[in-house]
């Protein structure tokens, strides 16, 4: 048996070569991703963006399941193949809208997904409802594959372009539509694609019946909800806008929809705002100033303050804010404000300061405020205040690479308010947080200068703080080896925690002042040169955290008494008695104690949760829970609601695991021994395009947290990673075709390609994208792209060489399966990501890829044994 | 869910169903701060609290098996606090969709993004800030409504504050019908729809306040409403997972006001409350047994 060249006499083919039924296809594929994203954004703006992902990842299931349908009952799908595909076109669109209005009618509400029973099944409504449409989408993609297969590689070619192309679609109409009608994009992509497809198969009546779907569909969209009085967007009550929506006085003064997330600002007189203020504020300040602030949303989430232009009588109670630490040993610095966010950074900064430098890498936040009239006014136009200067990008790329030196550089709770966030917080990199992040800043002080970082000091046993003080810790010995005078540090309880850090090293005067000042704001000493720990605690509260989560027996009490128990948490509670020192206080101590002068290693291993240092390939606040304690925490979710975001990631994986498994399983089930029982090789096939499925996804979804270090905004990376890696492969595909008679000699070496590649990516892509993030944006965005295309072309070769070779033996079967068992994969690989990023770093992600890749390339060549055989076949000219 | 649960805990979602809302009971005695509802056995509560308070026998079931959960979880400390809990009728402050779970150790959702505290935490919080009869207590954050009633069993003299507008009106709607059905303890509490940021001044200073949403700092006026020697409670934290912040204030010789913050165990670490498990009314230790 020998292949045909596409083309050729004897094809065979039953759809006609024709350009429309490429941009049909390619249309079809971008409405489909675009219905990922656009589910995506639904989740992130009504509530939580990571069960978003989780839902879009197990719809995309809806490719395995149609799949092993379409193996077990290939024949009928081909007999029938010109209705399979025209109704599930149709369908396609409808069904988009009509999923997402019943969806949003759930009253699904996360935060009670494990106190209430009924959550769960809320969630599962949620994920059949969202994959119907994706079901749609891939049996006519399916179909079209069936009965084209032996120009798999065209037809791919324009899967992938389409879909890359309807990713940057959809970023750029961000800018224009709102997200509660963000489904118009991929409604309209499919509608030109079904258009298009009728032309191909000359079924032009088809097209009436298609506009009259398709109007009833936009129709539907936008009238039916106020005709039923129902929400196309229901936004949590559980989301900070929603609180602000109900203030009595709320207004919304300002709203922009873009890439950068949509971006409301309300002003209410119940907003109030002072992150860290000390306690002692409310007898030593006459009184706090009233309508100080509008409440900034992105998403929903929220709020950031925005403080407006206060006058100097009522800017006193900066004083008794944590991130006023540096003002009290620097007169009149030079200072860098790493983010503005809302601008009280800024504001503070300004009041103290002889220059400002203040960075903000969100374009949506620059343009509100340098550009909005009321916005403006109500802060004083700050951006352009004179002694002001503004950097458009990252601080934490600015800052390392500039020559510019700083007397003070402030990362103050550069997230919003940091109340707690029931749903959980999804997994987000933060690279400014990051041990090469903190050694810029450090490096960008002038001799004396101080780094102050403040953060949100919430949680009990201690985590984010924990990790920041490992990661600073970190960063100052790669500078300095004696970090023993470097450092002050105090905390609020759950409140905020400050770290100074002073280049070459605080004197004795200055940290006299700092203990004064830590003492008459009531904060808590963590760490200055020269305290002593007191060692005696450490065991017990290192015990005491492990047993409060992993408690194993309650004692029995006695009926109270008219008198506390003596061994009760009562004990001591007499307000008269002097409050001890809280447990977080002295873990914070002993955490410094130790990070100062040797034996951390010991304690973190002993303590309750992973405080592992972020890292630009581990730059997470998350994971805390350790994947050996998983099975432990499983009867006690509620405890880790602000970790749901990674236990989700687990929840998701297992699930994707699972369900992928069973339906690669389906078709050998049905047909090992009979529908396959002639397919030589069958089980490395699997390996081959399980690998493929794997390997892919793990790139793009692992590119995209990474490449946001150049480009700063999550959303923008996964358009340019998604959009680049699809239409590069796609260009790869394309170009495929033309060494299909030499794989056996071509592949090999692609595949070596890919590996080298893809490790060398994880070894040094990191410090190559912080480079980058320095240029202008178009640049970055050229650069970016520039990186992408060698893998991507590259990863473009595999799966189209091997499923026209599996066409061209006639192994039909095993071509439907490989697509399915591809598509399945993909969805374990999605899930796989995070969990490999959070505990072993991005990078680890990359070279797991390229070991796939490999892999795979051993692998390839029981693709191409042909039927009834056990060798492989030479590839026929 | 066990099924002994399951049919218990429907059994009592549809007589709630039944009942007309707010009016759960009509109240036979009159209320004092000195009744005492029996603590030795559970039907000699269900038999007091019926001829007493007229209250739904299922639902006082349900409350007696959490006192005695709350009870081995160390919750509830001296004994008008016991008493306050098993005089406050929770399934009046719930939505009827969770009456079923009204005694159940979850938060529970009441609508405008707000939860009811579960009764191991409004247990523990109470007990925590200690009150006395006659001491003057504030609330920001009336949500609900249970906490407030919770307190008016320990004293005479409560405030609550509640900012969303068509809650606080709600609340006070479930009140004031309480309080024609004979809670008469319920006069003690005096609401408002307001912004609790700035307190009560007109009512001030308060023994004890607690605050019961979240913020990114405490309310300089609430601090300055506070009483010397008094205590202020903030649970921070997500719903489920909780800590509480205790706050307070001080008064040295020379005049001078000090703040103190710590928490409610003072500096002992002890396990999270949530894992006590209750199957149907027997206790079954904890979840991870």
């Amino acid at each position: 048996m020998s292949l045909d060249r596409p083309g050729a006499p004897g094809l065979g083919l039953d759809i006609r070569p024709r350009p429309y039924l490429y941009l049909s296809v390619g249309l079809v594929a971008g409405a489909v991703i675009a219905l990922q994203i656009c589910i995506m954004r639904i989740f992130s703006v009504g509530s939580w963006a990571h069960f978003g992902s989780l839902v879009v990842s197990l719809a995309m299931l809806g490719f395995g399941l149609t799949s092993a349908v379409m193996c077990i009952a290939k024949s009928w799908f081909e007999r029938h193949w010109h209705g399979v595909a025209a109704a599930s076109l149709f369908l396609f669109g409808p069904l988009m809208v009509a999923a997402n209005l019943v969806a949003q009618q759930i009253p699904f509400n996360a935060i009670f997904l494990i106190s209430d029973p009924m959550q769960k099944w809320r969630l599962l409504e949620n994920f059949l409802l969202y994959m119907l449409p994706f079901l749609a989408g891939a049996v006519f993609l399916g179909t079209v594959f069936l009965k084209a297969q032996k120009i798999f590689g065209r037809v791919y070619f324009a899967d992938l372009t389409g879909s890359g192309i309807g990713g940057l679609v959809f970023l750029g109409a961000m800018f224009l539509i709102n997200p509660d009608n963000l489904i118009v994009i991929p409604l309209l992509l499919w509608f030109v694609g079904t258009v298009l497809w009728f032309e191909a198969v000359d079924h032009r009546r088809g097209s009436f019946w298609l506009v009259a779907c398709a109007a009833l569909a936009v129709a539907a969209h936008f009238t039916l909800p106020d005709l039923l009085d129902i929400r196309k967007l229901a936004v949590s009550d559980y989301k900070g806008v929603a609180y602000a929506r109900k203030f009595p006085d709320s207004a919304r003064v300002y709203e922009r929809a873009s890439p950068f997330g949509y971006m409301e600002v309300y002003s209410s007189s119940y907003l109030h705002f002072a992150p860290g203020l000390s306690d002692n504020a409310a007898f030593n300040l006459p009184m706090m100033p009233p309508n100080a602030y509008l409440g900034m949303y992105i998403d929903g989430d929220g709020p950031s303050g925005i403080i407006r232009d206060l006058p100097p009588n009522e800017t006193d109670y900066f004083r008794y804010l944590s991130m006023y630490y540096p003002y009290l040993i620097k007169n009149a610095p030079d200072t860098f404000v790493v983010q503005f966010g809302g601008g009280l950074s800024a504001s503070v900064a300004l009041k103290n300061s002889k220059t400002v430098t203040v960075a903000e890498g969100n374009p949506a936040v620059l343009a509100a405020f340098q550009g909005d009239k009321d916005l403006r006014d109500f802060t004083g136009d700050i951006l352009h205040n004179p002694k002001v200067r503004v950097i458009d990008y990252d601080g934490r790329l600015y800052l390392a690479y500039t020559q510019n030196r700083y007397d003070v550089i402030d990362l103050s709770l550069a997230d919003s308010a940091g109340l707690s966030n029931p749903g959980g917080f999804a997994i987000v990199e933060k690279f400014s947080y990051t041990r090469e992040a903190m050694r810029s800043y450090m490096r960008a002080l002038k001799d004396g200068g101080v780094l102050s970082v403040t953060l949100w000091n919430k949680e009990e046993p201690p985590k984010s703080v924990l990790k920041l003080y490992t990661t600073m810790a970190a960063a100052a010995h790669d500078l300095d080896g004696d970090i023993s005078n470097r450092f002050f540090v105090a905390a609020s309880y759950l409140s905020t925690a400050t770290v100074l850090y002073k280049r070459n090293g605080f004197t004795a005067d200055e940290v006299e002042k700092l203990r004064a000042h830590t003492r008459a704001m009531s904060f808590d000493e963590i760490y200055s040169p020269g305290l002593v720990y007191d060692n005696a605690k450490t065991a017990e509260v290192l015990d005491g955290y492990k047993n409060q989560i992993f408690f194993d027996a309650a004692p029995p009490g006695d009926e109270p008494k008219d008198e506390p128990p003596p061994d009760s948490p009562a004990e001591g509670s007499d307000p008269n008695q002097p409050a001890s020192t809280v447990p977080a206080t002295t873990m914070g101590q002993l955490t410094w104690d130790r990070l100062v002068h040797g034996g951390w290693d010991d304690i973190a291993r002993s303590y309750v949760f992973d405080t592992r240092i972020l890292t630009n390939t581990r730059p997470y606040f998350a994971a805390y829970v350790r994947p050996a304690d998983l099975p432990r925490i499983t009867d006690r979710l509620e405890l880790f609601q602000d970790e749901w975001g990674y236990i989700l990631l687990w929840a998701t994986l297992a699930i994707a695991c699972i369900t992928a498994t069973s339906l690669v399983a389906l078709p050998v089930i049905f047909g090992w021994r009979t529908i396959f029982s002639h397919y030589p090789g069958k089980f490395r096939t699997i390996v081959y395009f399980a690998c493929l499925g794997l390997g892919y996804i793990m790139v793009e979804v692992g590119l995209i947290a990474e490449f946001i270090l150049a480009l700063s905004n999550p959303i923008v990376s996964a358009s340019v990673l998604i959009t680049g890696m699809l239409v590069f492969s796609g260009l790869g595909s394309l170009v495929s075709e033309r060494f299909l008679d030499r794989a056996r000699q071509t592949m090999p070496i692609i595949f070596l390609a890919i590996g080298a590649l893809l490790i060398g990516y994880g070894l040094f892509l990191d410090r190559a994208l912080d480079f980058i993030g320095t240029f202008n944006y178009w640049l970055r965005l050229v650069f970016c792209f520039a990186l992408i295309f060698p893998p991507a072309f590259l990863m473009g070769f595999p799966m189209p060489t091997a499923m026209t070779s599996l066409a061209r033996l006639g192994k039909d079967h095993m071509f439907l399966w490989a697509w399915g068992i591809n598509g399945c994969f993909s969805v374990i690989g999605a899930a796989l990501v995070p969990i490999l990023a959070t505990s072993y770093g991005l990078s680890t992600v990359l070279i797991v890829s390229g070991c796939a890749y490999l892999l795979a390339m051993m692998a390839f060549f029981a693709v191409l044994l042909p039927l009834g055989t056990q060798r492989p076949i030479e590839a026929a000219a | 869910m066990h099924r002994r649960t399951f049919l218990f805990s429907s059994a009592a979602a549809v007589a709630g169903t039944l009942l007309p809302r707010n009016a759960g009971a009509n109240v036979p005695k009159p209320y004092s701060f000195d009744i005492f509802p029996p603590t030795n056995s559970r039907e000699a509560f269900i038999g007091w609290m019926q001829s007493n308070r007229g209250e739904n026998p299922n639902f006082l079931g349900l409350r007696w098996s959490r006192y005695e959960v709350l009870l081995r979880n160390k919750d509830l400390w001296e004994k008008r606090n016991t008493r306050a809990f098993l005089m406050t009728p929770r399934e009046e402050f719930v939505l009827k969709q969770n009456l079923g779970r009204v005694y159940e150790h979850d938060f529970l959702d009441i609508g405008y993004g707000v939860t009811i505290s579960g009764p191991h935490l409004v247990s523990r919080m109470t007990s925590t800030i200690d009150v006395k009869l006659g001491e003057k207590v504030l609330e920001i954050g009336t949500g609900s409504g249970y906490q407030s009633a919770y307190l008016s069993n320990l004293t005479d003299k409560v405030w609550t504050i509640e900012i969303i507008r068509p809650l606080a009106s709600r609340t006070r709607g479930i009140y004031d019908a309480l309080i024609d059905h004979g809670y008469s303890e319920f006069k003690s509490i005096t609401s408002k729809n307001a912004d609790g940021y700035y307190g009560w001044e007109e009512a001030a200073p308060f023994d004890k306040i607690i605050v019961t949403c979240g913020i990114d700092h405490i309310p300089p006026p609430l601090l300055q409403q506070l009483k010397p020697g008094g205590v202020m409670v903030i649970p921070v934290g997500p719903p489920g997972a909780q800590r509480v912040l205790k706050v307070t204030k001080e008064q040295g010789p020379n005049g001078q006001m000090t703040i103190a913050r710590s928490d409610i165990y003072n500096g002992k670490i002890v396990p999270f409350v949530a894992f006590t498990k209750l199957e149907g009314d027997v206790i079954k230790g904890t979840h991870n047994q």
